[in-house]
């Protein structure tokens, strides 16, 4: 029941394995969440990200390994690491049946909310998660956007300390994604800590720190700035201009050039810094009849970094 | 940051209670599946279960057509068990005519009836009776033979009389008959079937409630939370245990008003003993949700437990009929003792210290089914 000392992480994994059967879902896992930080785990359908989170906040019992969660033993003290978490999983679970305010009074009373503090927080968070004046909706006449905040206002209820939100925003539109980010951000920045897993790369983007989950095993973790480096070494550049179409050719198959795709009106490359760089680019595509060249360097993104990783991991499947 | 501290048991509860409720008021199918359904069959059952035999009917043969023959069907059919339907004119259309169920017993008079017994050499009737409800034709063959046993017992008191003699002194049984002087099925009936649709509605409702959440996946929800599985099993059940003594104060109400049913005991007790019962039932339902996966599997288990359980609760089949080595199994059976508490105290005005037993019984089923109800529950999140 010790409170984890400051700067101590707040979720730890140490080689967190569960097996179905035969089949492994997570395999050996390890990994450590800091204090009010934004972590993503990304993988592909099956990867073992909802098993994992399954294994963290004591619904699922690890086949091996342990986890520490807000400084209390899952295995040892499940009741105390569910008194300081928060939980929204991948399919929505809420009372589709009840209205908005008797599923936040419910799920309060369950964590030992009661009485006017409850009535006043869940209001509160009606209000933070833009879902004022719904109280008496029935929660399954909402649409999907407003429905996974209300999950979200139904998991802090409680003022947990760590929250995992398993594929928040799938299925939800753009607009109604950003918002619920804005939410994310929110939390992480009142310092609770966010552990979210998401398909879509883009959101990743938000996060301090992403866990990339290849067949239940977490075959990268770090910044995304940091996975970029290591992931991606080339240099992604873009280059526009007048007649690019026709000079592409020209840089196929030239020394330090890795790929060129078209990108819209422009195109995409990926070179080696080593060998070649954008005014490089800029004078070949110049001489193959381009006009008006011009090459900037492009961040790579998580889309890049994704793609190198998932590669990597079926060639190593591959050869051995 | 605050070690979290453990929930109010009290907070806990009331909040399933709270939600258990809203759930189930806002769902008419359910509402109308717990209150409103049982009512309607126990009306129905109440009129259609009934051994009274009465109006048997009866086609007599009498080809002697004289006086006395006349006189004697005319006085069998009088008393109400036998009703007449016609005359045949020989045994066998009589005897086909049970064939085609369009009579049930046949009277035949032999063609000398008069002459014979004016004979003095005895008269002999034949009775057809048609055996496939055997608690009717006993009735039925009782009603005929009293009647003609009291008949001969006279006409030979006569023939002695006539002769001079004394008669014999007269041997007659008065049976009094406690508590259902009428001997009316309903009073005795209708207790059991409230409590047989009892056991029906509220082990479905509560195996199927937890099989759906679990379906739905608000189950996970819950579980992620600090609340304690006993309390959300506790929660669940507690507003079906109200809504079950609201339906036997309705049953009882209309056993009253329809049937004539007695209340001759304590209310109180009865409704101690309800939810014991209760207890029983719906913790056999959450038993059967903890081993299925879904509703289905659930709705399965429901039949599994509430049909053996209401045909080896001496409600259908009286207990002493049953094999002996079944016997045993029906004091586990809370439908038993659940209807030997109604009945003791509607028709026969029992206290506490007649039931007792019964009500002990079913507060130690009720705890063992809930104990491994909880320990399931308990052991499936590991
Ligand atoms: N209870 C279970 N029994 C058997 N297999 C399971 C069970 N739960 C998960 N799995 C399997 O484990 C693997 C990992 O599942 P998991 O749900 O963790 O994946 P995920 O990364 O969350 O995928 P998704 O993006 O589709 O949600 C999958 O192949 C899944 O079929
Ligand atoms: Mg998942």
């Amino acid at each position: 029941m010790s409170a984890p000392a400051p700067g101590a992480p707040v979720i730890e994994a140490r080689q967190l394995t569960r097996r179905f059967g035969s089949f492994t879902a997570v395999d050996a896992v390890s990994f450590e969440v800091e204090r009010g930080e934004i972590f993503g785990y990304l993988g592909a359908n099956g990867a073992g990200k909802s098993t994992t989170i399954r294994m963290l906040n004591g619904l699922l019992a690890p086949t091996s390994g342990t986890a520490r969660v807000a400084g209390h033993d899952v295995a040892a003290d499940p009741d105390s690491v569910k008194a300081s978490i928060g939980y929204m999983s991948q399919k929505f679970s809420l009372y589709l049946d009840l209205p908005v305010m008797e599923n936040l009074l419910f799920f309060g009373g369950a964590y030992g909310l009661f009485g006017k503090a409850l009535r006043v927080r869940a209001g509160e968070l009606l209000e933070l998660t833009g879902l004022a004046g719904q109280d008496a909706a029935i929660t399954g006449s909402l649409p999907g956007g407003m429905r996974q905040r209300l999950a979200l206002a139904g998991a802090i209820l409680h003022r947990p300390e760590v929250v995992f939100l398993d594929e928040p925003t799938a299925g939800v539109d753009p607009v109604a994604r950003r918002a619920f980010w804005r939410l994310i951000r929110q939390l992480s920045s009142g310092g609770t800590t966010v552990f979210v897993t998401t398909h879509y790369l883009d959101e990743a983007e938000y996060c301090r720190r992403i866990g990339l989950m290849v067949d239940g095993r977490l075959v990268a973790l770090d910044s995304p700035a940091g996975l970029k480096r290591t992931w991606v070494p080339d240099r992604v550049l873009v280059a526009r201009g007048q007649g690019l179409a026709g000079a592409a050719a020209a840089l196929a198959g030239r020394d330090g050039v890795r790929s060129v795709q078209p990108f819209g009106a422009g195109l995409h490359l990926r070179v080696d810094p080593a060998r070649l760089d954008e005014a490089g680019v800029g004078r070949i595509l110049s001489a193959a009849g381009a006009r008006e060249v011009v090459v900037d360097r492009a961040e790579p993104s998580l889309e890049d970094v994704f793609l190198a990783v998932v590669g990597r991991e079926a060639r190593g499947e591959a050869v051995t | 940051m605050t070690a979290p501290v453990r929930p109010s048991a009290r907070v806990q509860l009331a909040a399933v209670f709270r939600k258990e409720v809203q759930q189930t008021v806002r769902d008419r199918r359910i509402m109308f599946m717990l209150v409103v359904a049982p009512l309607i069959q126990t009306v129905v059952f109440g009129f259609a279960v009934d051994f009274e035999v009465d109006r048997v009917p009866t086609v007599v043969v009498d080809p002697d057509r004289s006086a006395t023959s006349r006189e004697d069907a005319r006085r069998l059919l009088a008393d109400g068990t036998l009703l007449s339907t016609g005359e045949e004119i020989s045994a066998e259309a009589a005897s086909a005519g049970i064939d085609a169920g369009r009579a049930s017993a046949a009277l035949v008079f032999e063609r000398r009836a008069e002459a014979d017994r004016l004979s003095g050499r005895g008269q002999e009737v034949q009775v057809l009776l048609d055996g496939t409800d055997p608690n009717r034709t006993t009735v039925t063959s009782g009603a005929v033979s009293r009647f003609f046993s009291e008949l001969g017992e006279r006409l030979a008191r006569e023939r002695l009389e006539a002769s001079g003699q004394t008669p014999p002194a007269q041997l007659r049984p008065i049976p009094r008959v406690a508590f259902n002087p009428g001997l009316a099925t309903a009073p005795y009936m209708v207790p059991g079937i409230a409590a047989m649709l009892l056991v029906i509605v509220t082990t479905f409702t509560s195996a199927m409630g937890l099989a759906r959440e679990r379906e739905m996946g608000t189950l996970e929800q819950v579980l992620v939370t600090p609340i304690r599985p006993v309390l959300l099993l506790v929660g669940k059940m507690a507003p079906f245990v109200v809504i079950g003594l609201l339906v036997v104060a309705l049953l009882i109400g209309v056993g009253t008003w329809l049937f004539a049913i007695p209340i001759r005991g304590s209310l109180g007790l009865l409704f101690l003993g309800t939810v014991l019962y209760l207890l029983t039932t719906l913790g056999a339902g959450l038993l059967i949700s903890t081993v299925s996966a879904n509703q289905q599997q659930a709705f399965l288990g429901g039949f599994l437990f509430t049909i053996p359980a209401v045909l080896l609760s001496g409600l259908m089949t009286p207990i002493l009929a049953m094999p002996g080595w079944l016997r045993p199994l029906t004091l586990l059976n809370p439908i038993r003792w659940y209807a030997e508490i109604m009945r003791g105290v509607l028709l026969r005005g029992a206290g506490l210290a007649d039931l007792w037993l019964q009500l002990a019984v079913l507060l130690v089923i009720g705890v063992a089914i809930m104990a491994a109800a909880t320990l399931r529950f308990r052991r499936r999140l590991g």
